[in-house]
């Protein structure tokens, strides 16, 4: 999983280059960019360089890879390139070289041997006034902020259901920045990016909303560059231990109260000595997260039922009948947002999708193509059994669905009823003299790739940019 | 002398082309180009929206919908 194109790697890469180089100051950032953003080979490369006083000649390099795995050898390059950890220099005799870069170099060299007394990976709490709290509470509490968090944006509110975890006006604002949600008529909306958001897995989630936050820090007043690397502090700390607060900047521990309303981290109070960790922080930059963490088990699953990852709970039957196999108030607003709910017993819900409740859903901005992959990733064991015997019968290449056909193809249906014209804005070119004239341009448009339609008959056509038609146009006057 | 004018392409069914057409019949305020075949049209960008509800709302009314029965 390590390395997969993420939404953290893809942030960081926009960064600039000063960035990183304040970024790498930190060991403890330097350690969680090495763990999680790297792939293996790339975390080879790094390793065989780190203590190379001087730049390895780009051909050395290269001849460790066999020849078979240059793609490989050119992805992690290229990586390494774009997170500035490997740079391209030359030896004295003009050969092209690589070499670590500094910062990162020093950083990871400190954070993997040892330094004297820093306070990069925080500093353990001594004095345990409260006794110590355990980690199941903690899994506890950051499941119950966090549910809190997917459910104030889906409205579980809107149930008639308690909530009990209370979010601060923080977060409401940072996810009203974040376009997940909106506020219309004083009540909250869900967008499309939010329905997306939702159905995430946990540890994308935390990462999205984590760098919406960064984001933001400027605006509040806070260097973004202090508020990351601290980030990365937390997702090097140990989950089950306390740590001192008395170290930590005012921006800290600002952030550090923030991030407390998301469960992120835990403290018992906002003047409390010390502070927890929680498992949604010290998973943010590990391999061994997501899925068999009982966090996202609980809230991807039944409420606290079965822990077992990815066992999905809702069933669909042809004729568009939803039975739903869990009490949790968040999955079961989910599952109003696009289904009509006729009954709720105390494990299970039932309901029906229907033209208008889709219709509902995509007029709210959630699209059939979500839906249905919430559906087929939730679906019950025994849909998936079900199948299993039927998609031999696979039809004009179509991957077999878990979903019966016919209620996926009548979700997209629906959807299509909505969107009756594709409208695209573009530029009409016309009134051209001659089909001669007419034809280069055409050709042209298409070879750049903005042609969208062209009549040949009428001499005309559309574009979707039309800077480089009109340039060619004048260049052949 | 060829020349190249803003606007939107619209691409759709012939019937609802038509009602486009109804449409711009009244004050010939939507359509830049009609593009002589049965899906194609080019409207004016400021009218997009306007046409995209006009169209739901009118749409909703004239197509008959099986009914949808909420029995058990």
């Amino acid at each position: 999983m390590a390395a997969a194109p993420s939404r953290p790697f893809d942030y960081l890469e926009s960064l600039p280059g000063t960035v990183f180089f304040k970024l790498y100051q930190q060991p403890s950032t330097a350690l969680a960019i090495f763990r999680r953003m790297l792939p293996d080979l790339a975390k080879c490369f790094v390793m065989a360089l780190l203590y190379l006083k001087d730049p390895i000649p780009a051909v050395d390099l290269e001849i460790w890879v066999k020849s078979e795995s240059l793609k490989e050898r050119d992805s992690a390059l290229s990586i390494l390139g774009r997170l500035h950890i490997l740079s391209n220099t030359t030896t004295a005799d003009n050969v092209r070289a690589y070499m670590v870069t500094n910062p990162f170099a020093a950083s990871l060299r400190q954070a993997l041997t040892g330094a004297e007394q820093t306070q990069s990976f925080g500093v353990l709490s001594r004095t345990s006034d409260e006794g110590s709290t355990s980690i199941g509470s903690l899994d506890e509490y950051a499941r119950r902020q966090w549910e809190g968090v997917l459910g104030y944006m889906v409205g579980t509110s809107g149930l008639g259901i308690q909530r009990d975890a209370n979010l601060s006006k923080g977060v409401k604002q940072l996810l009203q920045a974040g376009h997940l949600v909106e506020i219309r008529d004083r009540r909250v909306e869900i967008t499309q990016d939010g329905f997306a958001f939702v159905l995430q897995d946990v540890g994308t989630q935390v990462w999205h909303i984590l760098i919406l936050y960064v984001e933001s820090a400027e605006a509040i007043g806070m260097d973004s560059v202090e508020v990351l690397s601290f980030i990365f502090l937390l997702s090097s700390l140990e989950l089950g231990k306390s740590y001192e607060k008395r170290h930590l900047t005012s921006n800290q521990l600002r952030t550090l109260t923030d991030l407390a309303d998301f469960g992120i981290v835990y403290q018992s109070s906002p003047e409390a000595g010390q502070f927890y960790p929680t498992r949604l922080a010290t998973t943010l930059t590990s391999d061994s997260s997501a899925l068999s963490n009982p966090i996202s088990g609980t809230l991807s699953g039944p409420g606290g039922g079965s822990n077992q990852p990815g066992s999905g709970f809702i069933i669909i039957e042809t004729n568009y009948r939803l039975y739903a196999y869990t009490s949790s108030p968040l999955q079961i607003s989910l599952i109003a947002l696009f289904t009509t709910l006729k009954y709720r017993f105390p494990n299970l819900v039932t309901g029906k999708i229907t033209r208008q409740s889709i219709r509902r859903a995509i007029e709210m901005g959630i699209t059939a193509d979500q839906i249905i992959s919430y559906l087929a990733t939730h679906a019950h064991p025994q849909m998936r059994k079900h199948n299993v015997s039927r998609s031999t019968s696979n039809q004009t290449g179509i991957p077999p669905s878990v979903l019966p056909p016919t209620v996926v193809d009548q979700i997209r249906l629906w959807q299509l009823e909505r969107d009756r014209v594709k409208a695209t804005a573009g530029f009409l070119f016309k009134d051209f003299v001659s089909l001669a004239e007419y034809e280069a341009p055409c050709r042209y448009a298409e070879e750049i790739g903005v042609l969208i339609w062209k009549s040949d008959r009428k001499r005309m056509f559309f574009v979707t940019r039309h800077e480089q038609v009109a340039a060619f146009l004048r260049n052949r006057k | 002398m060829p020349r190249a004018v803003r606007g939107v392409l619209i691409e759709c069914d012939p019937s609802v082309k038509a009602i486009i057409l109804k449409y711009d019949e009244e004050r010939h305020d939507y359509i830049v180009e009609d593009l002589d075949d049965d899906r194609h049209l080019v409207i004016k960008e400021s009218q997009l929206q306007n046409l995209k509800l006009r169209l739901g709302r009118e749409l909703d009314e004239k197509v008959m919908q099986p009914e949808e029965s909420e029995s058990e």
